[in-house]
């Protein structure tokens, strides 16, 4: 008992690191259309530049996570600007590909300056632990499920509450429309990418007291991300959320219980069971169209 | 409003068709030979480092390693009399170029013995074949047996690195004096980690360990399920095996699972200070299996290794400014090992005779150990070259058989 509690516990940590990569995807895919698969290369670069800039000057660990997020809310918006602004017809397969050749040149990048080190941030509790039922809680697993608790809340009420967030809805289901109240396509597009960027930075942020975070680190994580909100139903917020845990916890569960090894291909059978069996994701409802 | 979740885009089939596509460009350039000696046939050594690509930062030490020795050798005159010269690669982690270097530096370069295997095992792989149809002595400075293993086909590839049974004799006669019993094994899905999973699956129960085995992925970002599936079966020692980043996660872990009352170990891929700096309290009296070079100066002086290794340690000191590392010590031994062969055979770089000549050799104290080839071992170290060590919370000691 106490055992597959531990075993969730750990599921929980890196299922919060998937439910805010699945998140970034669901927004940029609903602003979009296209999947930015720069996502996971955003949550290495904010892991290893939190890591480097914790080593480097040692200021408070809020003042390293909010630069971090700031960091991968500006590389967002650069993703952007290359992948539609910069490409003459930036249909969503395009950007799709975009995305891809813009992360491999980060994760090259980050090899170039990094020299492959790899960067971690103290717990933001330090090492403080509960224990539960004869199994131990790290204060940092509650740190990330509370760091995608309040990027969701956050984002609902961006969502809802404000005019940038409503017209941003409205863009992603009309652009014209959308246009029309005075909010452009491209402003939509780019804060649509800027929030996913800000979103995996949090997650790496929240990862790098858990796992040394190097160049290396993000593409898989990226892909699991993508797994999670395929699995949620691609686009939906709370399916991503859901996702994500779900992912990290089925994970965690079958390299306790089945092997260890190839505890990552579940991340891939679960994607491709999700596309033969049900595209529209587990957690989604099929919408009726109303015209 | 129009529906976003019913359908599947034609972005998400491209973007699944790609998932799996994502792989690093190799990086990097040539460059040419180096500077060359005076005397008129200088021997020309050819050299393979990934300084460059993902083995950078071990090829980069190897070659500042290669270029010590040289640059010593040559200082006392050099090798019979000639001076050794080096004609330089990077493949940079890539084995298709590695194997393109190897060809230009047989039939183009025209070197006489090669050192370096481009700093990954499987370049090391790649070029063993070229070099032994071509004659061409192979001093290899990467891990994996197969260098030099089986001996048949391997009769001008040598190593001046550690093999993982020799590590792992090393390891398992320390559980005896500390009274292991039964072992969680950690290795990770690597070449690396699977070769030993392998020995310690042979070796462990003839010397009547029970060894309990728990593969991970090296990007894993938690090591938690494997360790409370290996908590149940209550070993005395966890030892995980990888070079990897994840060896830091393992630490951690094992601390969250307060297996601290028991041994926690990591293998000799893991000898590096950063890692342990980066566990924080976590690593503090973690044992590892290592090369001595990391506490040579708290050797006993009756060791044979100590008065190599101050001196290899103080004169790359001097000339780098910074402290050498295994890697270094082990591309250093490479290049002694075959200026000693050539002196041997009398400046006859012939393949077969320089192999004979190296089998021949008196045992040769170097940094990473004291080689003593054989017909049958071309990597010539033994158990007793390797070194128990613990992180104290600031620097590798020497750790005490019996604790």
């Amino acid at each position: 008992m106490s055992d597959l509690l531990q075993i969730a516990f750990s599921g929980l940590t890196v299922g919060a690191a998937y439910a805010l990569v699945a998140l970034g995807f669901a927004i940029v895919f609903r602003g979009t259309r296209a999947i930015n698969f720069a996502q996971g290369e955003y949550v290495m670069l904010a892991g290893v530049a939190a890591g480097a800039l914790n080593e480097a000057a040692h200021p408070p660990l809020l003042v390293t996570v909010v630069a971090v997020i700031l960091l991968g809310a500006l590389a967002g918006v650069l993703t952007e600007t290359v992948a539609l602004r910069l490409i003459r017809r930036p249909d969503p397969a395009t950007v799709t590909l975009a995305t891809i050749g813009l992360a491999v040149t980060i994760k090259a990048a980050v090899l170039l300056i990094t020299d492959r080190a790899s960067y971690t941030l103290p717990g933001f509790s330090g090492d403080a632990s509960l224990r539960i039922a004869g199994a131990t809680l790290e204060a940092q697993t509650l740190w990330n499920c509370g760091l995608v608790a309040v990027a969701a809340g956050g984002l609902a009420l961006f969502f809802s509450r404000t005019r940038i967030g409503v017209a941003l809805r409205a863009s992603a289901d009309d652009a014209e429309m959308a246009a029309s109240t005075g909010m452009s396509r491209r402003a939509a597009t780019a804060w649509s990418f800027g929030l996913a960027g800000a979103l995996a930075a949090a997650a790496g942020a929240g990862l790098a007291p858990v796992s040394p975070v190097n160049y290396d680190f993000g593409t898989l994580l990226g892909l699991k991300g993508f797994a999670a909100a395929m699995l949620g139903g691609l686009g939906s917020m709370s399916g991503a959320v859901l996702g994500g845990f779900a992912l990290g916890l089925a994970e965690a569960l079958f390299a306790g219980y089945v092997s260890s090894a190839y505890a990552d291909v579940v991340a891939f059978a679960v994607l491709l069971l999700v596309l033969f069996l049900r595209p529209t994701g587990l957690f989604a409802q099929v919408r009726v169209e109303r015209v | 409003m129009r529906s976003w979740r019913s359908r599947v885009p034609r972005s998400l089939a491209v973007a699944v068709a790609l998932t799996a596509a994502v792989a690093l460009p190799g990086c990097g350039s040539d460059s040419g030979g180096d500077g060359g000696g005076d005397s008129d046939e200088p021997i020309k050594v050819g050299a393979l480092f990934s300084i460059t690509g993902p083995p950078a930062v071990v090829g980069e030490k190897m070659r500042k390693g290669l270029d010590l020795a040289v640059e010593q050798i040559n200082a006392r005159g050099g090798v019979d009399g000639r001076k050794l010269e080096v004609v330089f690669y990077d493949p940079a982690g890539d084995t298709a170029k590695a194997v393109d270097q190897t060809r230009r530096l047989v039939s183009r370069d025209n070197v006489d013995v090669v050192v370096g295997g481009g700093s990954q095992s499987g370049i090391a792989l790649a070029m063993k074949p070229i070099l032994e149809r071509d004659g061409t002595l192979f001093m290899a400075t990467e891990g994996a047996r197969e260098i030099v293993q089986p001996p048949d086909e391997s009769e001008l590839s040598f190593k001046a690195t550690f093999n993982d049974t020799v590590v792992l004799d090393r390891t398992m006669t320390f559980w005896e004096a500390r009274g292991v019993k039964k072992v969680g094994f950690l290795p990770d899905t690597s070449g690396f980690g699977e070769s030993a999973k392998q020995v310690i699956a042979d070796e462990g129960p003839k010397r009547g360990l029970t060894v309990d085995v728990e593969s991970f992925d090296p990007t894993a970002t938690s090591l938690t399920p494997q360790l409370t599936r290996l908590r149940g079966k209550d070993p005395d020692a966890y030892l995980a095996w990888t070079t990897t980043p994840a060896g830091v996660t393992f630490l951690k872990n094992a601390q969250q699972l307060g297996l601290d009352d028991k041994l926690i170990e990591h293998g000799f891929g893991f000898v590096d200070e950063r890692y342990f700096e980066q566990a924080g309290r976590a690593g503090v009296g973690t044992i590892l299996s290592s090369p001595k070079l990391p506490v040579y100066d708290e050797l006993p002086d009756s060791d044979t290794q100590k008065k190599a290794l101050t001196s290899f340690a103080g004169a790359y000191e001097k000339k780098y400014d910074e402290a050498p590392n295994v890697f270094a010590g082990e591309a250093y031994d490479g290049v002694e090992l075959v200026a000693k062969a050539i002196e041997a055979t009398g400046g006859d770089t012939d393949g077969k005779k320089l192999a004979e000549a190296l089998e021949g050799l008196e045992p040769y104290t170097g940094v990473t150990g004291v080689f003593d080839f054989t017909p049958e071992d071309h990597s010539g170290l033994r158990a007793d070259d390797v070194a128990m060590i613990e992180w104290d919370g600031k620097r590798f000691v020497l750790a005490q058989d019996a604790g």
